[in-house]
């Protein structure tokens, strides 16, 4: 997984995939059998935290979709028409959205029936999630692209082969707007080199130009990324690759719920992409702050505390539980304050004393290796 | 009960019969514009089927309708009965009978109503017009019309033609104008009785021609003329004090109470006498029967019901039967389905014999129709005479709506093209009134009926629920069927590997094969309980607004 190989024979491997899922189908068929189609469940059900290796995932159940079956007609015929779709775009070496997909089905099934392939995005999204989960693929493997989110600056240069053509990108020539995170970076993306210490992920975009103009990545020699609030896929798997290459991550965000569910979801995955598990976990990450007490340890910050709402409660009601938080007795006391005072304190708020008191306050932390797990 | 109404004609005076008459329309059948037309038909129809059965012919009647003016109609009814010799026809066309058949205890459709004369009667009453008639019997042939003379209660007769008849036709016809009548196609109209009739008597031909010219013929569909029905002495299980009374008073012949209860009822023997009179001591059983008092009758049947009696003898209920009401249904709806009981007489009031015949009919033209609705008809008989009217009230109509159809998956009654009919078979239908156009709620009666109905509905039932299942099949089929197009376009694609079209036939026949079979495999068809994920466009980005 640590070098992906190049974009060409991935693509060919996929396809490869594809088409032999098609043949199964077919054999089935012969054997005067409806064809089927088998893959994990990705209901709450068979979602797991692994405590051995420190991420969610999903159990052993599996659900087989089969088509002489009236429930099942409809989503295995669309199961199909995305493989095949996909097939097609994998060739052609084209991308689209998932939006771009469900335009390219939406069509009607023929002149005498009123029905469409698709009809709604809702439909193609979780049929796509599950050719992902069965064919043990992401959906970037099959050239479907997510947004684009999170920013990256740092001792970092990539070779990009996108397209059939070959761009170097190098994170410390970004400038003030730094590098923006793909969607997919595994196929056709290689990381040439990496000289960084470690890895810092700043929840806030803010945050992180404030970082990047105090050169905090260049002092301190290390990839600055910010997700822009909840990690995207291309980030998360970011974040994974560095982790990969043995760099330290740590993870800074704002004191509250929310905050920190973005760090759990960068650490252990989340439920809704239990089927990607390890892929997109990163289980070394390591909670710098904001923490309930920092407000003990730097006194300026009793003052800038703000009130939680409800979803900061909701959320962290939530957090307690899950039995991979409230595991360690640190985050369930940080949780509880935060149920208690009803509190919370935003990244920004460091900037309180003076502007570049963030980057003071990121290194004592790492210094005096004051994290959370 | 009989002597009583005699006694009642005796004493009136000249212009009393007719008096009589009109202030007892409403009992006799004559309430309402439309249904004393039907009562008219009724009573010419009825006759004519028992007359022709009477001398073994198989009827068929014709009637006409014709609207002479505003509520103002002329009715002919034509049939193929033995006819009426010159000495009865008076007496049958103008003469007011009093009271009924009803003292000859013997099933007969003529229980209800006043009979031809009273249609006569009618006629003089509303447009004053004779009744004109043509009998034809053995080899003679009579023309004329009649009237009822209001003063004596007799008939006037005038004779226009009295001829030889060497081709030996028989049957009778009349014809006769009657006002304050209506014609339509309700429910309580002629065209429903005759249908209804029809229906019930598949031996008949009956023909209708409607003032619109409109001709409704329902030919036989059974070519056996129903037994006669057998006359029968009461049983003391289904007398009442005011029965025994009536019958005590008229048996001169009988020196003793003791000999008549065992000569006028049927399962009383000698010993049934000494067992009732060691039940009441105090009446004397050795007294003449015309000084058996009121009180002493009353303590009689009480008594009556304690002595254990052997059942009354069944073979006086006279069924429509079975294949008789099928074929009937099958030639009148046109059913898709057709279910009719077949029960054995039972016992109501302890002693009474009755047999309830019900039937289902689904599709065709089964259920009425209302502008271009179909929904759920009840059909009532008594003794195979239609009941028309009093609907509400009705054991039958009360017992059929207790049903709970959605068992039988009649999913709504009024909504579904289905008949039921039933016939309340006995010597004596407990009717709720003198108009006897319903079936009084007696317990055994009504819940007989109920499970007739219940008994022909389980065919139903199972009918449908056929009828569903391969409905059931073909819809999944169908349904599976339609993706098959797409699937095999994109599965060849996919697989890179073999032809759409013969895709298209391999996964068309494995479906034929999934959904003909008899046996479905048990594989459960609900929606898999996967494939939920959420989805969301933009996986967990929305969750957190920045």
């Amino acid at each position: 997984m640590v070098f992906m190989a190049t974009s060409a024979s991935k693509d060919k491997e996929v396809i490869g995939k594809l088409e032999g899922l098609g043949k199964q189908m077919l054999t089935q068929i012969d054997g005067e059998e409806s064809p089927s189609f088998t893959a994990p469940l990705r209901s709450k059900g068979n979602v797991f935290y692994d405590q051995g290796t420190g991420y969610i995932r999903l159990g052993e159940k599996e659900e087989t979709r089969k088509f002489v079956n009236v429930g099942q007609a409809r989503k295995f015929m669309q199961t199909v028409a995305i493989a095949n779709k996909c097939k097609k775009f994998l060739a052609e070496n084209a991308h689209t959205s998932i939006r771009g997909l469900f335009y390219q089905l939406k069509f009607s099934l023929g002149e005498d029936l009123d029905e469409e392939l698709f009809s709604e995005q809702s439909e193609s999204n979780p049929l796509i999630e599950d050719l992902e989960v069965a064919l043990s693929l992401k959906r970037e493997d099959l050239n479907l692209n997510t947004d684009r989110k999170g920013v990256v600056a740092g001792p970092m240069v990539l070779r990009d082969t996108f397209g059939g053509r070959e761009t170097v990108i190098d994170c410390k020539k970004q400038g003030r707007s730094g590098w923006m995170i793909p969607s997919d970076v595994d196929n056709g993306m290689v990381i040439e080199e990496l000289e960084a210490d470690y890895v810092l992920v700043v929840e806030k975009d803010a945050m992180w130009q404030r970082l990047n103009e105090d050169q905090f990545w260049k002092k301190e020699n290390c990839v600055l990324i910010t997700p822009k609030g909840q990690a995207s896929r291309g980030c998360r798997r970011l974040i994974r690759r560095l982790a990969s290459k043995k760099l330290p991550v740590y993870v800074f965000t704002d004191c509250d719920a929310w905050g920190w569910y973005i760090y759990w979801a960068i650490k252990t995955g989340s439920m809704n992409l239990a089927y990607l598990g390890r892929d997109i976990a990163t289980p070394e990450a390591r909670f710098l702050g904001v923490t309930m007490q920092d407000i003990q340890d730097y006194d300026f910050l009793g003052q800038l505390t703000i009130k939680a709402k409800d979803v900061d409660i909701k959320r962290a009601e939530e957090m307690l539980s899950y039995e991979w938080i409230n595991r360690h007795p640190e985050w369930a006391k940080e949780l509880k304050t935060v149920l208690t005072t009803k509190k919370k304190i935003e990244q920004d708020a460091l900037q309180g004393p003076r502007l570049s008191f963030v980057g003071d306050y990121v290194r004592e932390k790492i210094k005096k290796k004051k994290f959370l797990p | 009960m009989a002597s009583d109404t005699d006694k009642i004609f005796s004493e009136f005076k000249e212009h009393s019969v007719a008096e009589f008459f009109k202030k007892n329309k409403q009992m006799l059948g004559f309430s309402g514009k439309t249904r004393s037309l039907t009562t008219i038909v009724h009573e010419y129809v009825t006759n004519s089927l028992d007359a022709a059965e009477e001398a073994g012919i198989l009827p068929e009647i014709t009637v006409k309708i014709d609207e002479i003016d505003k509520e103002k109609y002329r009715v002919l009814v034509q049939d193929n009965g033995p006819g009426i010799p010159k000495k009865h026809i008076g007496k049958a066309l103008g003469q007011m009978l009093a009271g009924t058949k009803f003292h000859r205890f013997a099933q007969q459709r003529g229980q209800q109503g006043i009979g031809a004369s009273g249609c006569t009667m009618y006629a003089q009453i509303t447009t004053g017009k004779p009744v004109k008639f043509v009998s034809e019997y053995d080899s003679k042939k009579l023309s004329g019309e009649v009237t009822v003379d209001v003063k004596t209660n007799s008939p006037l007769v005038n004779y226009s033609e009295e001829a030889e008849n060497p081709e030996k036709h028989h049957g009778l016809f009349v014809d006769g104008e009657f006002a304050e009548c209506k014609y339509d196609r309700s429910s309580f109209g002629v065209y429903e009785y005759v249908k209804r009739t029809a229906l019930a008597n598949p031996h008949a031909t009956i023909t209708l021609i409607e003032p619109s010219g409109e001709r409704m013929a329902y030919p036989r569909s059974h070519d056996q003329i129903p037994k006669k029905p057998t006359p029968v002495q009461p049983h003391p299980l289904g007398i009442t004090t005011n029965d025994i009374i009536e019958m005590a008073h008229h048996e001169p012949e009988f020196t003793r109470i003791s000999s008549f209860l065992q000569n006028r009822f049927a399962r009383v023997s000698a010993a049934k006498v000494q067992e009732l009179a060691a039940v009441i001591p105090d009446v004397d059983l050795n007294k003449k029967p015309g000084e058996l008092t009121w009180p002493e009758a009353e303590k009689m049947v009480k008594a009556f019901a304690q002595v254990k009696w052997m059942a009354p003898a069944t073979d006086c209920v006279r069924p429509i039967g079975k294949e008789q009401i099928e074929k009937s249904l099958r030639n009148i709806l046109n059913p898709s389905f057709i279910s009719v009981t077949e029960r054995s007489p039972k016992i109501y009031k302890g002693g009474i014999a009755f047999m309830v015949e019900a039937a289902l009919a689904y599709g065709g033209t089964a259920g009425k129709r209302i502008g271009d609705t179909t929904g759920g008809d009840i059909i009532r008989y008594a003794n195979g005479a239609p009941l028309l009217f009093d609907t509400a009230g009705c054991a039958i109509t009360e017992s059929v709506k207790e049903i709970e159809w959605k068992r039988y998956h009649i999913r709504n009654f009024e909504e579904e093209p289905i008949s039921v009919l039933v016939n309340v078979a006995s010597v004596y239908v407990p009717y709720t009134s003198a108009g006897k156009q319903a079936i009084s709620q007696e317990e055994e009666v009504y819940m007989e009926i109920k499970n007739a109905v219940m008994e022909a509905a389980r065919d139903l039932q199972r009918h449908l629920s056929g009828l569903h299942r391969e409905k059931d099949r073909a819809n999944r089929r169908a349904a599976v069927m339609r993706y098959v197009k797409q699937l095999s376009k994109d599965l060849t694609d996919l697989a890179n590997k073999g032809k759409a079209d013969e895709l298209n036939k391999k996964l068309s026949h494995l479906i034929e094969t999934k959904y003909m079979g008899q046996i479905e495999d048990g594989e459960n068809e609900a929606e898999g309980s996967g494939g939920n994920g959420k989805g969301g466009k933009n996986d967990e980005e929305d969750e957190k607004e920045e």
